[in-house]
């Protein structure tokens, strides 16, 4: 809940007219009073004041004013003289709820549920369509009560709901249906009742019920082929080509709900959209409802990126539909946009950078970089968030990282700032940013270590929590891509031997794979830089062959083979270290892992390997064939003359490679 | 007994393939990020002979797509007084996302041919790509690699600075040993300015990996 705007909000509401003070005071009195009159026309006050208003909404809230309406509601028996208050505090109580997080929580917690509920069989229509209106405004917030719908009396109660001939019941029981079913069991349970049949008739109802439909639909048939597959089949497809038909719909919601619904079917099941046409309606529609200034603008962003999330082909039929520009045209109008809205904007903007560098300089291109640092520093850590995935698959454009677009202070410093940001969420998203902004090609000054990035990393890389421990050592490795000794002094006299040789032995392999890949950076670039796997008399070689003995993963496995194949680029002392890593002295006689990995599935790793040989038996090197004559008897040479048709291209050149060597010590 | 190796000089035909579906190259370790070259382009033109050193970098590699890009450093330019440093892209000639043909940049398909045909290695595909533009080759299983690359900014000095970036390389790139062969294609320059570059190993005895990873 949002707390600077809202308590300014309050204190001025208080402080600008003392007399609005006083008549709030004076309606409470009012809702308490036993004349039933004077109870109607307070709570008619309230609704009218508060309809729309959300600063009105938190100010009554703040004053209690929902206990006391509850009160009146509960206190109102079911004659008929009680019907009015029944009517107005129900309408009161579902205005707080609708679109006001605080409210529904509120009204929630003033016990109100049942007494809502018992509206519903009241005989008058139009109590139970107040009664059914403010529990829909319920069940469309976060806040709702779960509803367990694998209790049969509940589901006898929610088809009753479904059954009504009323159009806010029914559209209730869609409702319910679209907000609180959230497992695969649930869906299953809801569609082995036959929800499917009752909820398809809801769409040649009214606006509300077609709405409460749509929405319901979505949620009924996510990620469940046979589902969507039953619903596609219906009538031979005329429910399906009702709703494609809802996408030109005069209401936006209407269009808005519509395209949420087919994007829900793309994504389950995406046979069922292979015209480009449909296609390119969709993006088109979804576009267009950005512009709409209400919710359904708000919400159309959040679906237009779940549409073309990891999709290049949509992401591309978006560009060519100009939807950069479209976007980023809204952001710049000035006016204060919804956070929901911003966070829609932006991560709709991340995945069209995502996979295509065309988008990335298209985007990059609009001058958009203001616009970005601004979302960092918004108030809202879901906006914060998605500013941050932006900033990162926009720079996974190697093209402007190399120009160093990324690296001014006014983008570095926020970027810095956020790793220490209370949300955690906020905090992986810069950490994934700043893994691709550092990439700065060996240019020699890096505002990211000027504002003590680096210190921050290497914390981050102690973190109790292995994602975050993996996440910061792959930034620390792009940090050291390609960097000059400066640099890379600066980082190892923070970590040292024992930090590397903890990382290296992590237990989680993911966390280890990140060690190596920043090692094997480390000891590449000038000669000298080996040196730092010798430290503390080797202390961080020993620990990687310990790990590459212990049978890893393959991904570990080729980071440690390319640290081995940089320092056997050496010196001939680097390389006899090497040789004494691939055949350790107390283990004589078990099997090599140089054996192991050149019959590795992963034909990375077969090339790693190959590559560390091919170094070792160099012939401008004094040792190497002494060398040679060690790797043959070990059975590894023999191994490579076995791979000569390698179905690897590069596996197969590599080994030719050493084979060569091999010739050129007269090997027979 | 030495171990004679087998190898088809010709590439392998793709059969029963539908065009349309290619598949990206496969990863050559001596084509990735980080790696460097090293070499001369021939700039000689019929006043006089030269040669720029020329050191090349590759900064990002995506097969995906068939693009790579990097820095390209020309020394000893004599209007230059520092290096000149220029950022490329290049499209790398994988049947899938580029062809042998150009299609672009002013230069036509008996341009494109002209070039290519000046590199040993597509002599055995030559005759595929004049018949149908080579969309039966299986270039996946073939030890060179055909690029374009093209300049697309100067990094340290002024537009002004008297040289040129408008033409592009036709570019073979050896899998074997890394080394890299280029003609200069700009139609108000001297043509066939040849660049020859070799990898560099930075004072090491074999060689050496960096890698990074995007998230």
């Amino acid at each position: 809940m949002p707390t600077t705007s809202s308590s300014a909000a309050s204190s001025s509401s208080s402080s600008s007219s003392s007399s609005s003070g006083n008549r709030q005071a004076d309606v409470f009195s009012r809702l308490a009073s036993s004349d039933p009159e004077v109870k109607l026309k307070a709570l008619r006050e309230v609704k009218n004041q508060i309809i729309g208003n959300r600063t009105k909404k938190l100010s009554f809230l703040k004053l209690g004013a929902i206990p006391a309406i509850a009160s009146a509601l509960s206190d109102a028996d079911d004659s008929d003289k009680c019907n009015n208050i029944l009517v107005q505090s129900a309408a009161a109580l579902g205005s707080f709820a609708c679109g006001f997080e605080a409210g529904v929580q509120a009204v929630l917690d003033a016990g109100v549920f049942p007494h809502l509920l018992r509206l519903l069989t009241n005989p008058d229509e139009k109590v139970v369509d107040a009664g059914a209106r403010s529990l829909r405004m319920i069940f469309q917030s976060n806040q709702a009560p779960n509803y367990d719908f694998l209790q049969e009396k509940n589901m006898e109660f929610l088809f009753s709901l479904l059954n009504s001939n009323n159009e806010n019941v029914s559209g209730l029981g869609a409702s319910i249906i679209a907000h609180a079913c959230g497992t695969s069991i649930e869906q299953q349970v809801l569609l082995e009742a036959g929800v499917l049949e009752k909820l398809v008739i809801l769409l040649d109802g009214s606006l509300s019920q077609r709405e409460a439909c749509l929405e319901s639909l979505a949620t009924v048939l996510k990620n469940n082929p046979v589902a969507v597959s039953d619903f596609v089949g219906f009538e031979s497809g005329r429910y399906f080509d009702s709703v494609t038909e809802l996408t030109k719909d005069r209401y936006p919601r209407t269009r808005l709900l519509s395209c949420l619904f087919l994007v829900v079917i793309y994504n389950t099941s995406p046979s069922y959209f292979l015209n480009m046409g449909t296609k390119l309606r969709l993006i088109k529609t979804l576009l267009e409802l950005l512009n709409d200034p209400g919710q359904s603008g708000d919400d159309a962003a959040l679906v237009f990126s779940c549409l073309i999330a990891d999709k290049e082909d949509l992401q591309k039929l978006a560009y060519e539909a100009n939807a950069i520009k479209n976007i980023v045209d809204i952001l710049k109008t000035g006016s204060e946009l919804q956070p929901k809205r911003l966070q829609g904007l932006f991560l709709s903007l991340a995945e069209l950078c995502s996979k295509l560098e065309d988008c990335r300089c298209s985007f990059l291109s609009l001058e958009v970089l203001d616009l970005m640092i601004d979302a960092l520093r918004h108030k809202s850590a879901d906006v914060r968030t998605a500013a941050c995935i932006c900033f990162r698959n926009a720079a996974r454009s190697v093209k402007n990282l190399s120009a160093g677009r990324f690296t001014s202070d006014r983008i570095m410093l926020p970027l810095v700032q956020l790793l220490h940001d209370p949300s955690s969420s906020v905090q992986v998203a810069v950490i994934g940013a700043l893994s691709n902004i550092v990439l700065d090609f060996s240019s020699p000054k890096s505002t990211f270590i000027e504002y003590g990035g680096l210190k921050q990393l290497i914390e981050l890389s102690k973190s109790m929590d292995p994602n975050t421990r993996c996440s910061a050592l792959r930034a620390l490795r792009n940090l050291m891509f390609l960097a000059d000794n400066k640099r890379k002094e600066l980082f190892y006299s923070d970590i040292k031997a024992q930090g590397f040789a903890s990382l290296i032995s992590d237990p989680d392999p993911p966390v280890q794979e990140q060690a190596l890949a920043l090692l094997r950076n480390l000891v590449d670039g000038c000669i000298s830089s080996i040196e730092f796997v010798f430290d503390e008399d080797g202390l961080i070689l020993d620990a990687i062959g310990r790990q590459l003995r212990k049978d890893p993963q393959a991904q570990m496995a080729i980071q440690g083979m390319y640290v081995l194949t940089n320092v056997a680029s050496g010196t001939e002392l680097h390389k006899e270290v090497v040789m004494q890593q691939l055949f350790p002295q107390e283990k004589p006689g078990s099997e090599n892992f140089v054996l192991k990995f050149l019959q590795s599935d992963e034909s990375q790793l077969r090339s790693a390997t190959v590559w560390t040989i091919i170094n070792l038996t160099s012939p401008s090197s004094i040792g190497a064939f002494d060398r040679h004559v060690k790797l043959r008897n070990a059975g590894i040479i023999p191994q490579l003359k076995n791979m000569v048709n390698d179905a690897c291209l590069d596996v197969k050149i590599r080994i030719r490679t050493v084979l060569g060597q091999s010739m050129s010590f007269g090997e027979n | 007994m030495p171990v004679r190796v087998v190898e088809s000089n010709t590439p392998a035909q793709v059969s029963g393939t539908d065009p349309g579906i290619r598949s990206p190259l496969q990863p050559s370790s001596l084509l990735g990020a980080g790696q460097a070259f090293s070499g001369t382009q021939n700039v000689s033109n019929q006043q006089k002979e030269e040669a720029w050193r020329v050191n090349v970098q590759i900064q990002g590699i995506d097969l995906e797509h068939g693009y790579l890009c990097g820095t390209m450093e020309a020394l000893n330019v004599p209007m230059a007084d520092t290096p000149v440093i220029t950022f490329w892209e290049g499209e790398i000639v994988d049947g899938k996302n580029y062809t042998f043909y150009t299609g672009k940049w002013e230069a036509t398909r008996e341009d494109d041919m002209r070039h290519w045909s000046k590199f040993p290695s597509f002599s055995p595909l030559q005759g595929q790509v004049e018949s149908d533009g080579g969309r039966q080759l299986d270039l996946n299983n073939y030890p060179y690699i055909f690029m374009r690359w093209k300049e697309q900014y100067f990094v340290n000095v002024g537009t002004d600075c008297g040289l040129t970036i408008a033409g592009f390389y036709y570019v073979c790139f050896s899998c074997s040993d890394g080394s890299i062969s280029g003609f200069y294609y700009d139609p108000n320059s001297s043509p066939f300015q040849k660049l020859e570059l070799k990898t560099v190993n930075e004072g090491r005895s074999g060689f050496s990996f960096s890698s990074y990873e995007l998230q």
